[in-house]
């Protein structure tokens, strides 16, 4: 009862409103820019939220979030450019269907079937996060090392790519983090005599940089030329009417479904989930063969699976502090820069500040239907403006939101070097996520290690004796054994076709 | 693949060199049992044995792919390296060095300019009138959205004391 009047007084607030507004419309577009993934939306916003009550700040950033889902589809279906990862299922029946004269349908079904499965995720994380933080608080020192291990593994397995570089990127992650004074014992740790590491390497500087430079700069490389849509070949967005919306539940279920399962496992994300529920969809569905044909259950399906993901995959952050993807990882960054530790602890000593977030997020789905009604005119605008002009609005916009943080020209010299190092990594193919993960728990995988050994007076075997720590690091040594074996298979496949 | 065995050296050198920066870190009796430089020793050796492990899995692809009858490598591995590629954008880190060097002595306004029509120039727009309305615009609109909205003290540069020289 506490925690829906806490999210009551949530949606009430004038602040948390125009948070999620905010947020929404920032989502949408920076999520139809082609680019701009939701992560990179989240991360330039970042810098702002400093300023901001916790909470407005959280729900300013999951907005964000979901409203770069649905920005996402705008050109996957005008352009057949996806805005996001996500929205590249959207393409296939998207496109098709906006050349056939029925974009605007394609887009209003994206944007109720989006609607839909965001507040249908938003139920799930509201119902399934207390159950799993009631199961963190067994957590002792030793399950925590293991959760954050554990979380590394899956994260450095499943990336794409290689395991081996997979491990390597969160090992660096987890070396960045050891930068700075030491919180045991006082000691500085490699900070070069530099005064501006003794605090450490702060990681929204090295999100800006790996997600948002180097974005930057692998476009420049690409050389990737501008994909327009004609202005006068959309027309305005055509919501379904309520017996089109029932006549396609089949496939709305199965986005629903797919993204329920998917959101929380760490790495799976909305691409898998829409993809995934794209094939669900159509391996189900009555009419198969208008599938890629501008099929309208090809259109729904993926759209509602990839928003419920916006609020499933939040569960193991909100529940552990173990975020399973880019755009997680940047909302566990919202937290943290506020004193806020997502885990078990938080329902007790910040029950508002997590009801409030579900309340906004409530806030923010609604927020977006009614905002991607009116905004397809400026969104189609934008994407038709000059690329140069907007990577030279994004390189000062990320300067000016860096050097905001701490008035430090440090700072923006961090930034360049992590955009460096991220553009470096994208070339030789490692991937990015571990890396952030590393920098992100380093300081709970070593705070936990430390003290686990120091209760034990340097016996590691406690992390086997305690049931839940012995079991989590059970886990994670089947996941690097499951990648490993899995790497070893496709090898010999390839060796002997 | 000599690419991929040179990084893995590099990321060997790394670990060894990180080994050393562990080992030079004061000790201290609140350090507890594993102390300061317990995990960096433990990534030092983690990040070894992994740059081995990738620089085996590289010569054991090689292998693989030399092998008759073996599938061919995918045309983005035998690609050419696109170093002109990787040069332009390493140039997006020289522009944005530039920015960090003239913001103390130029300030935030004419710095943000200069910064948006050298990468507007250097991601393929000619220079006119209109990229130079944009600069001027857009320094305008980040200047009244930090220093006025959000309050934020941004460096004024030698302008600033010109004119207040001036007054």
């Amino acid at each position: 009862m506490d925690g829906f009047i806490h999210a009551l007084s949530a949606v009430t607030s004038w602040q948390i409103l125009l948070a999620a507004g905010g947020g929404v419309l920032w989502g949408i577009l920076g999520g139809a820019l082609p680019g701009i993934s939701p992560s990179i939306a989240m991360a330039l916003l970042l810098p702002f939220t400093y300023d901001m009550s916790p909470l407005m700040a959280l729900v300013m950033l999951g907005s964000v979030y979901i409203g770069a889902e649905y920005g996402g589809s705008i050109p996957a279906i005008l352009i057949r450019t996806p805005g996001t990862n996500a929205a590249a299922a959207t393409v296939i029946d998207g496109y098709v269907m906006h050349q056939q004269g029925r974009g605007g349908e394609a887009l209003g079904l994206s944007l109720t079937g989006g609607t839909i499965g965001g507040l249908f995720g938003l139920i799930l994380l509201a119902t399934l996060t207390k159950p799993l933080s009631d199961l963190a608080l067994m957590f002792t020192p030793p399950a925590y090392f293991a959760l954050g291990l554990l979380g590394l593994s899956i994260i450095a397995s499943v990336s794409e790519g290689s395991m081996v570089k997979g491990l390597i990127a969160g090992v660096l992650g987890l070396m960045l983090a050891t930068v700075g004074t030491d919180p045991l014992s006082g000691v500085t740790r490699f900070t070069f005599g530099e005064p501006e590491l003794l605090e450490g390497v702060h990681f929204i500087l090295v999100m800006l940089g790996v997600f948002a430079v180097a974005e930057l700069m692998s476009k420049l490389a690409d050389n990737e030329p501008d994909d327009l849509v004609k202005p006068d070949t959309v027309s305005k967005l055509v919501l379904p009417s309520l017996s089109k919306l029932w006549s396609l539940r089949r496939a709305q279920a199965i986005g629903c479904a797919v993204g329920a399962l998917e959101g929380p496992v760490p790495g799976a994300g909305g691409t898998v989930a829409s993809f995934l529920s794209y094939n669900e969809a159509r391996r189900w569905s009555k009419t198969p063969e208008q599938f890629g044909k501008g099929s309208e259950e090809g259109v729904i399906a993926p759209e509602t699976a990839n928003n419920v993901v916006t609020a499933t995959a939040l569960v193991p952050t909100l529940s552990f502090g173990i975020p399973g993807s880019n755009s997680t990882a940047i909302l566990l960054g919202g937290f943290l820069i506020h004193g806020l530790q997502p885990g078990p602890l938080l329902f007790s000593t910040n029950p508002d500040i997590l009801y409030g977030l579900f309340g906004g997020l409530f806030v923010a789905n609604i927020m977006m239907f009614l905002i991607g009604i009116v905004i397809l005119g400026p969104a189609i605008w934008l994407v038709n403006r000059p690329r140069p002009y907007l990577n030279a609005s994004i390189l000062a916009l990320v300067f000016s939101g860096i050097y905001s943080i701490n008035n430090s020209i440090f700072d923006l010299w961090v930034v360049l070097a992590a955009g460096a190092i991220g553009y470096v990594l994208r070339v030789l193919k490692f991937p990015a996520l571990p890396l952030i993960l590393g920098l992100v728990l380093g300081y709970m995988i070593e705070s936990n290690y430390r003290r686990s050994l120091l209760l034990t007076q340097g016996d590691h075997a406690v992390f086997f004796q305690n049931g839940v720590s012995a079991f989590l690091m059970g886990c994670a040594i089947v996941v690097l054994v499951l990648g490993a074996y899995t790497e070893f298979r496709r090898f010999r496949r390839e060796a002997t076709a | 693949m000599r690419g991929m065995l040179a990084i893995s050296g590099v990321l060997f050198a790394l670990a060894l060199a990180y080994w050393l920066g562990a080992d030079a870190i004061p000790k201290s009796r609140l350090g507890g049992m594993v102390g300061a430089d317990g995990l960096p020793k433990l990534l030092a050796v983690s990040l070894g044995l992994l740059s081995a492990g990738l620089a085996l899995q590289t010569l054991l692809e090689a292998r693989k792919r030399r092998r008759p009858g073996a599938a061919p490598l995918p045309a983005s591995e035998t690609a050419d390296t696109d170093w002109s590629g990787h040069a332009k954008a390493m140039g997006v880190i020289g522009i944005g060095a530039g920015f960090v060097l003239l913001l103390p002595v130029l300030g935030y306004v004419v710095s943000v300019m200069l910064l948006l029509i050298a990468v507007t120039a250097y991601s393929g727009r000619r220079p006119s009138v209109q990229t130079g309305l944009f600069a001027v615009g857009g320094g305008i609109f980040f200047y009244v959205l930090f220093v006025h909205l959000l309050k934020v003290p941004l460096p004024a540069g030698v302008f600033a004391t010109l004119f207040s020289g001036a007054a």
